[in-house]
C-alpha cells in the first residue's frame, strides 16, 4: 500500500490561488470554506524585500493530534495514511479543531460536522492526483508515495533537503516544504 | 482564517463542572470531618454540586454541532479512550448519580436517600475521588491540547484543580448562608480552607505565567496578551485583584476575628471567588493562540 504525500515548492508558487478554487470546486465548498489556503509571508525592508507565498493545507499527520484527540473515533487514518473524517459519526464538539496545531479544520455549517482536505482520496484511488495539485500552473506540489524512493516525490524530498512543518510537534506531517 | 473553536459555552463549562466537583469535596469533607458545627455547609454543598455539573454538561452538549441535531451520535463519545472527552464523559456519567445520591442520603430525602444514608460515607469517599478527577479533567482536557501551546503544560490541570476547590468552597458557603445566615460565624474556621486554597490558586497561577513565558514564542505570547496586552485589565483586575487577593485578605481577616466581620463581606468574598474563578477560565481559553507553523 502507498503512503501519500505532497511535497510544496514554495520558491515557485505565484500565489495565483486556483489550488484553493479547484479544491473549493472539485468538493464543491461555499465561497468562504476553504481546504488550502496561501499565506503571504513579507521578510525584511524596502532594499532587501523578500515575499513568499506559502501555500498550506492539512499535514496528513502520521501521529494526528486531532485523531488522538476525536472522543468519537470519527477520525481515522485510511490504509493510504490519508486522515479522513467519518462524517455520521462526528458529533461536532470541535476538539480537533483545537488540538491541530496547523488550523486547517473548520466546522460545516450544513452538516455540523469538522471537515478539513482529505486529499480528493477518490480521485486518487481511481489513478488520479488530488485537484490542487493538477491544476497548479507553476507545478509547486507534487504528489506520490513516499514509500517509493524511486519516486518523483521521494526523490525530489531527498534532492532539496525538503522538511514538513514543525518537525518538533511529534506529528509526522506527510506534506514537505522546500522554502528556499 | 483561524479564529478559537471554543467560546462562552465551553468556559461556562469549565467553571460549573470544576465549582460543582470542588462542591461536591467541600461538603464530603465537612460532614466527614466536622458534621456538628458545619451541618449547612455539608448541605449546601451537597445541593448546590449536582445541579451545576449538570449544567455545565447541559452547555457542554449545547457546545456540540451534528450532536446537537442528532443526538444519538453522542453515543459515540465512548468509543476513543485516547481522547480526555472520552474519559470526562465517563467520569461525568458516573459523578452525577452520585452526587445526586449523596443530596439524597444527606437530607434522607425520601426511600432513596434512606437507602443512601447507610452508604453516606462510601459514597463521599467514592464521590470525592469522582470529583477530583472530573475537577483536573477540565484541565487536563485542554492541557493535551497541542495546537494550543499556552495551554499544552501539566500546570494547567493544578491550576484548575486548585480554582476548581477555592470556587466549590465558595459554592458551598454561599449556600450555607442562604440556607441559614446565622451559620456564618460558626464557619469562620473554613475561612482557613479559603486562605489555603487561594494561595495554592495565585502560586500556581503566577507559575503558570512565568513558565509559560519561557516555555515557547507561541506561549510566551499568550502569557504576554494576559499580563501586558489586551486582556491585562481583566487578567490584573478581575482574577488577581478582585478573585485571589481581596477574597485572601477578607478571609485572613474573617479567620482572625472568628467571624466578627460583617455578614455582606463574608458572602461578598465567596462571591468574588466565583467571579474570579470564571473570569480566570475566560481568559485562559481566549489568550490560547495556535503555534506558528511558517
Amino acid at each position: 500500500m502507498p503512503r501519500y504525500g505532497i511535497a510544496i515548492d514554495t520558491t515557485r508558487c505565484i500565489g495565483c490561488h486556483s489550488c484553493r478554487v479547484a479544491c473549493q470546486n472539485q468538493q464543491g465548498l461555499d465561497y468562504n470554506q476553504a481546504f488550502n489556503w496561501i499565506a503571504e509571508l513579507n521578510r525584511g525592508s524596502a532594499a532587501a524585500f523578500d515575499k513568499e507565498f506559502f501555500p498550506h493545507q492539512c499535514n496528513h499527520c502520521e501521529n494526528a493530534p486531532c485523531q488522538r484527540v476525536c472522543p468519537t473515533g470519527a477520525i481515522y487514518t485510511s490504509p493510504e495514511g490519508v486522515v479522513l473524517v467519518h462524517r455520521h459519526r462526528c458529533i461536532g464538539c470541535k476538539y480537533c479543531i483545537q488540538a491541530c496545531p496547523y488550523k486547517v479544520r473548520f466546522i460545516d455549517e450544513h452538516e455540523g460536522i469538522s471537515i478539513k482536505c482529505w486529499l480528493c482520496i477518490d480521485l486518487v484511488r481511481a489513478g488520479g492526483t488530488p485537484a490542487c495539485v493538477t491544476t497548479c500552473p507553476t507545478q509547486v506540489r507534487i504528489f506520490g508515495d513516499l514509500d517509493d524512493p524511486t519516486s518523483v516525490i521521494s526523490r525530489f524530498i531527498a534532492r532539496n533537503r525538503a522538511e514538513p512543518l514543525r518537525p518538533d510537534l511529534n506529528t509526522r506531517p506527510k506534506i514537505f516544504y522546500k522554502r528556499s | 482564517m483561524h479564529e478559537n473553536p471554543w467560546g462562552w459555552l465551553i468556559v461556562l463549562y469549565l467553571f460549573l463542572a470544576g465549582a460543582g466537583a470542588g462542591a461536591f469535596i467541600a461538603a464530603a469533607a465537612a460532614q466527614l470531618l466536622a458534621p456538628d458545627w458545619s451541618k449547612a455547609l455539608a448541605r449546601a454543598g451537597s445541593i448546590a454540586s449536582g445541579p451545576l455539573v449538570i449544567l455545565g454538561t447541559l452547555f457542554l452538549v449545547l457546545d456540540l454541532e451534528a450532536g446537537l441535531w442528532q443526538p444519538w451520535r453522542q453515543i459515540y463519545m465512548l468509543s476513543n479512550p485516547q481522547s480526555m472527552i472520552t474519559w470526562g464523559v465517563v467520569m461525568l456519567a458516573l459523578f452525577i448519580p452520585i452526587t445526586l445520591l449523596y443530596a439524597a442520603g444527606l437530607h434522607e430525602f425520601t426511600f432513596v436517600g434512606r437507602f443512601a444514608k447507610r452508604h453516606l460515607n462510601f459514597l463521599g469517599g467514592v464521590g470525592s475521588f469522582l470529583a477530583a478527577g472530573v475537577a483536573g479533567y477540565t484541565g487536563v482536557l485542554i492541557a493535551v491540547v497541542n495546537g494550543v501551546p499556552f495551554w499544552n503544560t501539566p500546570v494547567m490541570p493544578t491550576l484548575f484543580m486548585a480554582s476548581a476547590m477555592s470556587t466549590g468552597l465558595a459554592v458551598a458557603m454561599v449556600g450555607a448562608a442562604i440556607i441559614d445566615i446565622d451559620t456564618i460565624r460558626t464557619l469562620s474556621n473554613l475561612a482557613l480552607g479559603h486562605i489555603i486554597f487561594l494561595i495554592t490558586e495565585g502560586v500556581v497561577l503566577m507559575l503558570f505565567v512565568f513558565m509559560s513565558l519561557t516555555r515557547s514564542t507561541e506561549a510566551a505570547a499568550s502569557a504576554m496578551t494576559l499580563i501586558s496586552g489586551g486582556l491585562a485589565p481583566y487578567f490584573w483586575g478581575i482574577v488577581v485583584i478582585l478573585g485571589i487577593l481581596i477574597p485572601l485578605t477578607l478571609s485572613v481577616v474573617e479567620y482572625w476575628e472568628h467571624g466578627e466581620m460583617p455578614k455582606y463581606l463574608v458572602v461578598g468574598a465567596d462571591l468574588l471567588i466565583l467571579f474570579g474563578g470564571f473570569s480566570l477560565r475566560a481568559l485562559i481559553i481566549f489568550s490560547g493562540g495556535p503555534p506558528n507553523i511558517v
